[in-house]
């Protein structure tokens, strides 16, 4: 929102204070203020210039060339695509290094083979109405290198706030509501906002031309007013009123609409004026579905049965409180007109200006919850200003006033030692009164409870809010703020909590999280990566996952985020392609929440009857090479980091049968910790990966977060492992076997052989030449040892002779001589 | 026998003096302090000695013999390492083993974690998709708030028994003040970091998906000079001692008092530079006086306790701390941007 300082003057005085203080303050005590726009400053290098010259353009029929003096030693050559010129004119010119209002940058040009150094304006080009007709003719008047600003009176300074900051405060969507603010902020008086009550002469009344009003939706209307003026001439507003609005960035339009315009930036009340020929009733009702109308911006409005409407006897005229029809619309011939000032329901508003995308001025303060009692001064400030400016009206009919507004009497009250509590520190009650009556608050009782400790009296206040903040203040919390914001945030002491020293309960998942991340990366040499927890049909198509199973969002940004993750492969394997044509080797990793379509064990609400969708963090590996290692370097990597992380504990490699849609039918199995499943490993099959257009050999893995942790909770505590006495004795043992046989049963089956073997470490797998098709070699350590006695050669001898004899039998085993 | 000794200890050490190389070093050491030397002569002699002069030419003999091996024990390192032939240059540089990396965000976050848990805030963690309830209404947030419209926020395509679209995707991490509140009632201390969504449109400085950390603090007696209390320390640690602390009033409506936070900008001292865009202060948080009726919500009494939240863009901490200009890396993936941090 725009507001204007002169404007502000006329409400309270702010001599001698800069743009700069105003911003500040009210940046620190009430709203942001985004920017100060000096108008002067956004028409630099924009002249009044005299045509001299018009040729046609030799290339382009619909372009002229125009020779200007801008005032200067030489005369300027421009290239024009309007015709409304002639020579002897004189005309805005947007020189070389000019910035128009919309952002346009004038350069040097050459168009279609012609220079043009600068550039003729039209009207709304120059932000200054709303005429493209042609270029902007200036009166006589203006002289021949003049700024456009100086001879326009473009003046204005204009502080830009933040509308976001206001949403909840709709008394400061006008220059009043402001002035009021500014008023507290430099201990000004801000003067009454008085307006005089129209009077009609008794013989003037015209009783047969009669406006009749009715709210047939009396709850989305506490308040219409209409007031009807007849031969109104219609016309340009006179130059003050323009640049009035034209500094505000609002395109002057006619003199009735400017006055309406100029009450709604100066009240916050918004008005509209109908042209009133045709109108003998107003009917203020919900619209019918799929009724159509044609709004005052040129856009058809399809409306449903919950929109508010004005209507006449015929038609309807308007949509309530956010854009007016056409067919009412005031034109250069109108003379009978009827304003409307009105107070329509905040959240209907809202909806529909939503809706249908018409966020309009009016629509913008209606859908804050005005204060109903402004429709009355604002209509009496309309009467005034049309008098004024159209001296020709006729006042034959009375405001007609309708609606169920029943002031509120709304009382807060308010514990001044509980305030100090809550501020943290006393603030003189003169001052906090000073404060609250500044603001239009006004303090209705003084009760004096009880003696405080220190004889001092515990005071109580009740405190009767205005009209126009009944909004948003409700609570006592709400004065709080209001006393401490005026009084200054930054004049608060600050001081320490004081409370109970109590270490904290730790999140076991989180700090299991950082301990995984840190080993990932520190220790095995992975890649961090975010990725979104949206993915596309596309990509799950890509990995042979089905889109259908998965929870969709209701309004996605773009066809590339329209499902929640169920996996961390999909983005991970994305981000093996990003990286592919730069890195030999890829090794990322990602822990993130994946989201199912089946209900979680998180309450959706207080009522407990209904759950979240079930969500759990993953972790998820991915190792992208150029050779056919990456499945057991994975391996290797998370069997060391599992083994780090537990502390010890032997993360084991199950095969599996169960489908991974995206893996290799070989290279997967489950990873199995403490007898418990608690993810998978695979190969991405070379199918996925030419589908995804990736060219390295790719492997990955997801861990179930929850499974990790529980798996580790049921870990026994590490103990202590006396050092042997005794020495062990190594035997390696090599044999080959069906390539089918899985380590995991071999190795198994030789640890349980006999007490006496105490580890069995795998120390060769071998396939390929000297080796008949479908046969592997296994080579192990096979460790003997004793607790009690030394072990004889020849008493693991004969252990060993009779394992050989076990795997023999049981897996054709041939032993292998070394 | 006490000036023989002194006199073999001058006689070797000003011959330890002339060595040049080890062969020579080798000669002088078997000569003073082998088994057949001088000085070893005299040690045998001494058992000969009244037991008051044995003790003393003890120590001395042994003081010197002790000094002298010192002395050659130096020398010899000296002469090893001056005889070496090769010549090795120091100023190659050290071998770079490859790395892993930790996501800038992780690393930042982590941080404020650690400062937190140190004061006693428990870390918390919460659901990423959310309710209707938790994510508004129990924030106070008023049936038809904008910030529930569709364009702010990703509703899943899910109805509940009244028609409602009512499950979302998170647009802060508050609705976990609502849960933790539930979950372990008052006095409070929690800290909840998290990634967050908006449907918004994505450019270098918006992201439809970013990371907040949010703080509460729930007690008797917490009030909003606690709360400035709190966020100075912060700034303090976030960015050097000298940082200052700026309030502004600011709505959400969650909080009453609601404000947000500026810091004196890390880069300029508050004179002005690029990062703060020439106004000496960055804006980096939003906090306030926990609302009472979000209290109420999480089942704690308003009367007895009070408490105040703060949230910050963990995003926005980061790019500003390393200088990103554009916010739309930290999902990229891409490496040439991660093997940075």
């Amino acid at each position: 929102m725009n507001i204007s300082l002169n404007w502000l003057k006329e409400f309270v005085s702010l001599s001698n204070i800069s743009s700069e203080e105003i911003k500040d303050r009210l940046t620190a005590h009430t709203v942001e203020v985004e920017k100060i726009i000096k108008q002067k400053e956004q028409y630099q290098n924009i002249v009044v210039a005299e045509i001299l010259e018009i040729k046609k353009h030799p290339q382009a029929d619909k372009l002229q060339l125009v020779l200007v003096d801008a005032g200067e030693k030489e005369n300027l050559k421009v290239v024009c695509g309007a015709f409304n010129i002639s020579c002897g004119q004189l005309v805005p010119l947007a020189k070389i290094g000019a910035i128009l209002p919309n952002g346009l940058e004038i350069k040097k040009a050459e168009i279609r083979g012609e220079e043009s150094n600068g550039m003729l304006c039209a009207e709304d080009e120059l932000g200054l109405g709303s005429n493209h007709d042609g270029i902007m003719i200036l009166s006589s008047q203006a002289k021949k290198g003049e700024l456009l600003a100086d001879y326009l009176e473009l003046n204005e300074v204009v502080l830009e706030i933040d509308n976001k900051s206001i949403s909840n405060r709709p008394d400061l969507w006008s220059h009043y509501g402001i002035a009021r603010e500014l008023a507290i902020l430099f201990n000004k008086k801000l003067d009454d906002y008085s307006t005089k009550e129209i009077k009609i002469k008794k013989d003037n009344k015209k009783e047969k031309t009669k406006l009749e009003v009715k709210i047939e939706v009396k709850n989305l209307c506490q308040k219409y007013l209409a007031l009807k003026i007849e031969n109104i001439k219609i016309e340009d507003s006179p130059k003050w009123l323009k640049n009035r609005l034209t500094s505000l960035g609002v395109k002057p339009i006619n003199n009735i609409v400017d006055i309406t315009n100029y009450i709604m930036f100066e009240t916050g009340q918004p008005l509209h004026a109908f042209d009133g020929e045709n109108i003998k009733k107003i009917i203020i009702k919900k619209a019918t579905k799929n009724e159509k109308i044609m709004g005052l911006d040129e856009g058809e409005k399809k409306l449903e049965e919950d929109d508010l409407v004005i209507s006449s006897d015929k038609e309807t005229i308007a949509i309530a409180g956010v854009i007016g029809a056409k067919n009412s619309q005031i034109n250069n011939t109108t003379s009978t007109i009827i304003i409307e000032s009105a107070n329509f329901d905040a959240v209907s508003v809202r909806k529909t200006a939503q809706r249908l995308n018409t966020r309009t001025d009016a629509a913008m303060r209606f859908e804050k919850g005005l204060d109903p009692n402004l429709c009355k001064i604002a209509i009496n400030k309309a009467g005034e200003m049309i008098k004024k400016i159209s001296p020709s009206a006729n006042f034959n009919h009375e405001i007609i006033e309708t609606g169920d507004f029943v002031e509120e009497n709304k009382i807060i009250t308010l514990d001044l030692d509980w305030a100090d509590k809550l501020i943290g520190q006393k603030i003189d009650r003169k001052e906090i009164k000073k404060i609250l009556e500044s603001l239009g608050l006004k303090i209705e009782k003084n009760k004096n409870l009880k003696k405080n400790e220190d004889k001092s009296w515990a005071e109580e206040w009740d405190i009767k809010i205005p009209s126009w903040r009944t909004k948003d203040l409700s609570i006592k919390e709400d004065l709080i703020e209001e006393i401490i914001r005026i009084y200054g945030y930054d004049n608060i002491k600050s001081s320490s909590p004081k409370g109970e020293i109590i270490p904290p309960e730790k999140d076991k998942e989180l700090e299991l999280i950082k301990k995984i991340k840190k080993i990932l990366a520190l220790s095995y040499k992975m890649n961090e990566v975010y990725n979104y927890s949206f993915v596309s049909e596309e990509q799950l198509l890509k990995l042979n996952l089905d889109p259908k199973t998965y929870l969709q969002l209701l309004n996605p940004l773009s066809t590339q985020h329209t499902l929640l993750r169920q996996t961390m492969t999909t983005h991970l394997l994305s981000n093996v392609k990003t990286n592919q044509a730069k890195y030999n080797k890829i090794a990322l990793f990602e822990i993130g929440n994946v989201f199912l379509n089946i209900s979680g064990d998180l309450n959706k609400d207080e009522t407990l009857l209904n759950n979240l969708p079930y969500q759990e963090k993953k972790i998820g590996l991915i190792l992208a090479e150029n050779t056919n290692e990456k499945f057991k370097n994975l391996k290797n990597i998370i069997f060391n980091a599992i083994e780090e992380i537990s502390e010890g504990a032997e993360l084991k490699f199950l095969p599996t049968e169960s489908i991974i849609d995206w893996a290799d039918q070989n290279e997967k199995c489950l990873l199995m910790l403490n007898d418990k499943e608690i993810g998978f490993l695979a190969t991405i099959s070379k199918e996925v990966l030419n589908k995804n257009g990736i060219k390295k050999e790719v492997s990955a893995l997801e861990i179930s977060l929850k499974s990790l942790l529980s798996a580790l909770s049921n870990l026994e505590t590490k103990q202590y492992q006396e050092i042997p006495k005794f020495p062990p004795i190594n035997r390696d043992l090599a044999f080959v076997i069906d390539e089918k046989i899985f380590y995991n049963d071999i190795r198994q089956e030789i640890k349980d052989f006999n007490p006496l073997i105490k580890r069995v470490d795998l120390f060769d797998v071998y396939s390929g030449k000297n080796l008949e098709a479908n046969k592997k070699s296994l080579a192990f350590h096979v460790i003997y040892q004793s607790g009690e006695k030394t072990l004889t050669n020849e008493s693991v001898d004969k252990i060993e002779a009779e394992l050989i004899k076990l795997l023999e039998s049981k897996f054709n085993a041939q032993i292998r001589n070394f | 026998m006490k000036n023989k000794l002194l006199k073999i200890k001058e006689g070797i050490l000003k011959k330890v003096k002339e060595i040049k190389n080890s062969d020579e070093l080798q000669k002088i050491e078997e000569q003073y302090l082998g088994r057949k030397s001088e000085f070893n002569a005299i040690l045998k002699n001494i058992k000969e000695l009244s037991p008051e002069i044995k003790k003393e030419i003890g120590a001395l003999a042994n003081s010197i013999k002790e000094e002298l091996i010192n002395e050659i024990n130096e020398l010899k390192g000296k002469i090893n390492v001056s005889t070496k032939k090769e010549f090795i240059d120091p100023s190659l540089p050290g071998e770079r083993t490859e790395k892993g990396h930790l996501h800038p965000i992780t690393v930042v976050q982590e941080e404020i974690e650690e400062l937190f848990s140190s004061m006693g805030f428990k870390i918390l963690d919460g659901p990423e998709l959310e309710s209707d309830y938790y994510n508004f209404t129990a924030l106070n947030f008023s049936k038809h708030h904008p910030a529930r419209e569709m364009q702010d926020t990703f509703f899943i395509d899910m109805k509940n028994e009244d028609g409602e679209n009512d499950i979302l995707m998170r647009t802060h991490t508050s609705p976990m003040q609502i849960r933790a509140m539930k979950k372990y009632g008052a006095p409070l201390k929690a800290l909840i970091p998290g990634k967050c969504f908006r449907n918004e449109a994505t450019d270098a400085r918006h992201e439809h998906t970013f990371y907040h950390v949010e703080g509460i603090m729930i007690d008797k007696n917490i009030n909003f000079s606690n709360l400035k209390g709190v966020l100075e320390m912060i700034g303090k640690k976030l960015y050097g001692p000298k940082t200052k602390l700026r309030m502004r009033p600011k709505h959400y409506p969650f909080v009453e008092p609601g404000s947000n936070g500026e810091y004196t900008c890390f880069l300029c001292q508050g004179k002005g530079c690029r990062v703060c865009k020439n106004s000496g202060w960055l804006e980096i948080l939003g906090c306030g006086m926990i609302h009472p009726e979000v209290l109420r919500k999480g089942g704690i009494d308003p009367n007895e306790y009070s408490g105040f939240a703060f949230g910050l863009g963990l995003d926005r901490l980061v790019m500003l701390k390393y200088n990103i200009n554009d916010v739309r890396l930290f999902n990229s993936g891409d490496l040439q941007f991660l093997n940075q941090f």
